[in-house]
């Protein structure tokens, strides 16, 4: 018989244990996790401003889903311009407040101030929805959600400016 | 209405079904290059003892294969973010594990140096029905083979290297790699054959 016909036909046979712990135990104090865990200790005190961008994509994306399975149920639309006057108040008060920081203290970039913005991308799409599909009630739910988002994170970068700064705006309302 | 919390979108993946349909060994490499740490652990658990007998075949001692085995791993956590979405991760670990044992061999001052010419008929030369071959007797066989041919023959029949990849890794022509291989086995038969004699 061929040798390697042989070792192919016995292959397990020739296998020997695992290595020792040690190989681990060297391996665990060098994995690249550690460098890591510096960025993210650096980014613990800013954690927020990366959570406000993940927030609102995804909350975009949930959004397209929305618009995407139509559902026929008639709603009226009295009910939504009152909702819609309600919220829009809450955050153009809360825009306000957050306008009051000086742009350097909050540390917002560009991006994430355009998606703070009430009326951004995401919302003149619902808009545009909600007007073609008035009694869409996915698209409803849908800018419910979104203004509920919106307050609440502008609610958490101001309890957070409050937080670090200690500086409170003079007309600071209570918080939702 | 239901109040709506943020925080219940961290908890969502942007792509849930993704990573339930890849293969195991995929989502281990997505949870590595995250930083989770069991992922490293589940990585290194799922390979370390093949790995390891590769180093084991090639280097001949338990304690360098090891050594090489910690250091080809260090590299394969510190490079998963070069490893291509086609790549095999087993084929790309075991290239790395291979490259170091090799880099072990050279560093021991083993040269895989060009031989003359020889007949690849020398082969037929053994006289098959004469001996019989057992695991232990090709174990220790192969074990005492020069580092040179045992690195040749090793990558040819376990590792499954072709013999233009075996003269590519050592930096030899093809025709050598297949003249070492030959003669590698040719040895590995004559000292079973002694063994076999000896019992």
């Amino acid at each position: 018989m061929q040798l390697e016909d042989f070792i192919q036909q016995n292959r397990s046979a020739f296998e020997e244990e695992g290595p020792g712990p040690r190989v681990w135990a060297a391996l665990e104090k060098e994995l690249p996790v550690k460098q890591r865990a510096r960025v993210v200790q650096l980014m613990a005190r800013h954690w927020w401003k990366a959570a406000i961008i993940v927030a609102l994509v995804v909350n975009a994306g949930l959004l397209v889903k929305f618009l995407h399975t139509k559902q026929e149920v008639a709603y009226v639309l009295p009910e939504m311009e009152e909702m819609q006057v309600y919220y829009t108040s809450r955050i153009e008060q809360k825009l306000d407040e957050l306008g009051q920081y000086p742009e350097e203290q909050l540390g917002l970039d560009s991006t994430t101030r355009k998606e703070l913005q009430l009326r951004n991308e995401t919302y003149l799409l619902l808009e545009k929805e909600l007007m073609s599909n008035p009694g869409n009630e996915r698209i409803r739910a849908a800018m419910v959600r979104y203004y509920q988002m919106k307050l609440e994170l502008l609610d958490k970068i101001l309890s957070e400016q409050e937080k670090y700064h200690h500086i409170t705006p003079s007309n600071k309302k209570d918080a939702l | 209405m239901q109040p709506f919390s943020p925080f219940a979108v961290f908890n969502m993946s942007l792509y849930p079904n993704a990573l339930e349909k890849m293969p195991v060994t995929d989502q281990i490499v997505v949870r590595c290059r995250k930083g989770d740490v069991r992922a490293f652990r589940e990585l290194y658990e799922a390979y370390a003892r093949a790995m390891y007998n590769i180093c084991l075949r090639m280097t001949g001692h338990a304690a360098d294969a090891e050594d090489v085995l910690q250091e080809a791993f260090t590299q394969v956590f510190k490079n998963l973010d070069k490893l291509g979405s086609d790549s095999s991760i087993t084929a790309w670990i075991k290239r790395i594990v291979v490259n170091h044992c090799l880099s072990y061999l050279r560093k021991k001052k083993v040269y895989f140096e060009e031989v003359g010419e020889t007949d690849a008929a020398e082969e037929a030369a053994v006289d098959e029905g004469a001996y019989a071959l057992t695991v232990s007797a090709v174990k220790e066989a192969i074990g005492q083979l020069p580092d040179g041919y045992r690195t040749v023959l090793n990558l040819y029949i376990f590792e499954e290297y072709t013999h233009r990849e075996i003269a590519d890794m050592l930096g030899i022509t093809e025709s050598t790699a297949k003249t070492q291989f030959m003669r590698a086995k040719e040895k590995v038969r004559q000292l079973v054959k002694l063994k076999t004699k000896e019992v």
